[in-house]
């Protein structure tokens, strides 16, 4: 579920599997949590351990002490004679009664009292102190034993019990520490995977709310509910749809504009045809063919006006620059354009700078903006007008077109390089072939060069429009 | 029969007013809104093709003046979206019919046969007086089941008429209806034409009217 975020599967490139927040939250809290309960449980453990052992080594003593003293009574000879009556039997004890083995000697080493299995343990060193205790093994098991000789030096009792019984006290007391723990541990597992779960809902939630976008819906996503966590991935993501809306509403509105655009050729052409199949006059014949055939080249202009503009307009910047010189650039266009301005008897000139203007840039490019902008100067300047190109150096390049046309009105002048916008010079012309791109391509291939198209009206009359370099041009480093 | 078309697009609107011509329509063609709202000023018209896209005034506003004007023109808008809501404006705007280019020449041909009829207050398709029936679609024109030839002005000329059935017609009205801006009239030529059709229908089918004009049917 959270895999399918695409912002963690970023996070988590170096790994081929998308990571679980959830599965390493519990995991990491559960193991915690067991790591921490065991080792209370083995501390608890030793504890109980060191505890058993002080209190058992002073019953020994104790007992030992005692025995001693049953020694010295005066009647103890006799009953070393007769031994015991009957040694205590193991089913006699009580159930919290620690088990224990005794023997009583006299100087002699001769036993005077002794538990039923005593075994025969061992005897001390002479120069032991008075008090000793050992471990040792007895019978398979280890043992426990105190050695005690009376102050006097005539008896010394031994007693000993095992050390298992040690051990299982501990035991016990660790149990009672880890059971209730181990009792605990699914119910503690419970709540940590639900309170995660719960924790982690807000992420799902945000999950869902951005799968549910599409290009239909690019709805902010909201961030009233949201985790403080998460607030700037939202807020991010939010930004991201914005643009994205943006750009899809463009792209859409682009579309819709550019097909009703060829709608109108296309109606032009299916009525000329149909008008020159109804025609039986030659003449109105052939005109209507005539006007078929233009209809074809402006869709056909429109089209690849079209196609230009829809590969330029994704571009971040120019795919290929070379340094060339834009002057140069300039009047070999101007050449270009001179058949068509001696078609109209316009005098069309072309002003060169002292030095040539090296730039980074595509001239393809340029070459196609500045084509545009001197078409236009020739297709709204009247016969025998006047257009005027300038490259020039302030600073910065600049290209400049004037003419000696209408020029625009006010109002109209803001909406020259809407898309599809054709002015109203433009609709009243006899021969309108226009597709109303031409001024939005020119405004993109400047914005490619860090350059402004900029149209005024000129104080004496006609139009001026300028392209003027304002940024830093491309440079040759750009692939 | 006479038609403004108001189309700023050069090829659509020379198309389009080549093929009214060939359905024998006198067609006066404006560029753009401004100047087809002085024609419908100036002039009485039997239709108007109004393209919506127009620079100077749209199509939708020349369209509200009109009818604000009480002017009832049927009018035929033509327009590049085929969404309902252009639609829905263009008619709630005063539009009688539209058509969404790229369109048919026959079918603008057949909407505005049906428009011209509607705003004549006639349903059947063909009109009729006297035994005279006249088939605007199939242009023909027949006396008691006989189909009798015109020439392309005899049979505007009378499709007035009867379209204009027990109205009297003047001859200035007349003249508008046979021809646009810029083609030639000769002076009398609507005398000739009813000269012309009183021969093939009879002397009384249209009946003058001293000082006012002509009429097919009673002058009320």
């Amino acid at each position: 579920m959270i895999g399918r975020f695409g912002v963690f599967r970023r996070f988590a490139r170096f790994d081929p599997r998308p990571k679980s927040l959830r599965a390493r939250l519990l995991l990491t809290i559960s193991l915690t949590s067991v790591l921490v309960w065991g080792v209370a449980g083995v501390a608890s453990y030793h504890q109980a351990l060191h505890e058993a052992d002080e209190l058992l080594d002073g019953q020994l003593s104790q007992s030992a002490k005692l025995l001693l003293s049953l020694a010295s009574r005066p009647d103890a000879e006799a009953m070393a004679s007769n031994s015991l009556p009957r040694p205590l039997d193991d089913d006699d004890l009580h159930p919290y009664e620690q088990h224990m083995e005794f023997m009583v000697l006299d100087a002699a080493d001769r036993v005077l009292l002794r538990s039923a299995h005593a075994p025969d343990l061992p005897l001390p060193n002479r120069s032991d102190p008075e008090a000793t205790f050992v471990d040792l093994n007895h019978a398979g098991q280890p043992w426990r034993m105190l050695s005690l000789r009376s102050p006097d030096g005539r008896y010394q009792v031994r007693i000993a019990h095992p050390i298992q019984d040690r051990q299982n006290v501990g035991l016990e007391v660790a149990a009672q520490v880890a059971i209730p723990i181990l009792l605990a541990l699914p119910l503690l597992a419970v709540l940590v995977y639900f309170s995660v779960r719960g924790s982690l809902r807000p992420l799902e939630e945000l999950a869902a709310d951005v799968a549910a976008r599409s290009p239909d819906n690019l709805e902010p996503l909201p961030e009233a509910s949201t985790l403080r966590e998460t607030q700037p991935l939202v807020a991010a993501l939010n930004r991201l749809l914005a643009r994205l809306a943006a750009t899809l509403d463009n792209e859409r509105r682009f579309t819709a504009d550019a097909a009703h655009e060829l709608r109108t050729p296309l109606a032009a052409v299916k009525i000329q045809a149909q008008v020159a199949l109804a025609s039986t006059d030659v003449a109105d014949h052939s005109h209507a063919l005539r006007q078929v055939l233009a209809g074809a080249d402006r869709a056909t202009r429109l089209v690849e006006q079209l196609l230009r503009l829809a590969r330029l307009d994704p571009l971040a910047r120019l795919p290929q620059t070379r340094r060339f010189d834009l002057a140069a650039l300039a009047a070999g266009v101007v050449e270009d354009m001179r058949a068509q301005a001696d078609a109209k008897q316009q005098t069309l000139g072309f002003v060169a700078p002292t030095a040539p203007i090296m730039l980074y840039g595509d001239a393809d490019l340029l070459g196609v903006a500045l084509r545009n902008l001197i078409e236009n100067a020739l297709r709204y300047t009247p016969v025998s007008g006047v257009i005027e190109v300038c490259a020039e150096m302030h600073e910065q390049p600049r290209l400049i077109v004037r003419d000696s046309g209408p020029g625009v009105d006010a109002e109209e002048a803001p909406r020259l390089l809407e898309r599809f916008y054709r002015g109203q010079a433009a609709a009243l012309a006899e021969h309108s072939d226009g597709s109303g791109l031409g001024l939005a391509i020119t405004q993109r291939i400047a914005e490619l060069h860090g350059a402004r198209l900029e149209i005024d009206n000129r104080p004496s009359g006609g139009l001026e429009a300028r392209l003027r370099w304002t940024g830093k041009p491309p440079t040759g480093d750009q692939q | 029969m006479r038609i403004l078309l108001v189309e700023d697009d050069p090829l659509l609107g020379d198309g389009v007013r080549a093929g009214l011509k060939l359905a024998d329509y006198a067609v006066d063609w404006v560029r753009d809104g401004e100047a087809g709202r002085l024609a419908l000023l100036d002039q009485t018209y039997d239709a108007c093709v109004l393209d919506l896209g127009l620079p100077r005034r749209d199509g939708l506003s020349l369209l509200r003046e009109l009818r604000g004007r009480g002017n009832a023109t049927p009018v035929l808008i033509l327009t590049a979206r085929d969404s309902s809501a252009d639609k829905v404006a263009g008619l709630d705007a005063g539009a009688d019919d539209y058509l969404v280019k790229p369109f048919d020449l026959a079918e603008l041909q057949a909407r505005l046969r049906a428009l011209i009829r509607r705003a004549g207050g006639a349903a059947s398709p063909t009109l009729s007086h006297a035994g005279v029936v006249l088939d605007p679609a199939g242009k023909r024109v027949s006396l008691e089941q006989q189909v009798v030839a015109l020439s392309a002005r005899e049979f505007a000329l009378l499709h007035d008429l009867l379209s204009h059935k027990n109205r009297i017609r003047s001859r200035a009205e007349l003249e508008e209806s046979l021809y646009a801006w810029g083609e030639e009239t000769e002076s009398n030529t609507v005398e000739v034409y009813i000269h012309h059709l009183r021969k093939k229908f009879g002397a009384d089918f249209i009946r003058t009217v001293r000082g006012l004009g002509y009429v097919v049917g009673d002058a009320g």
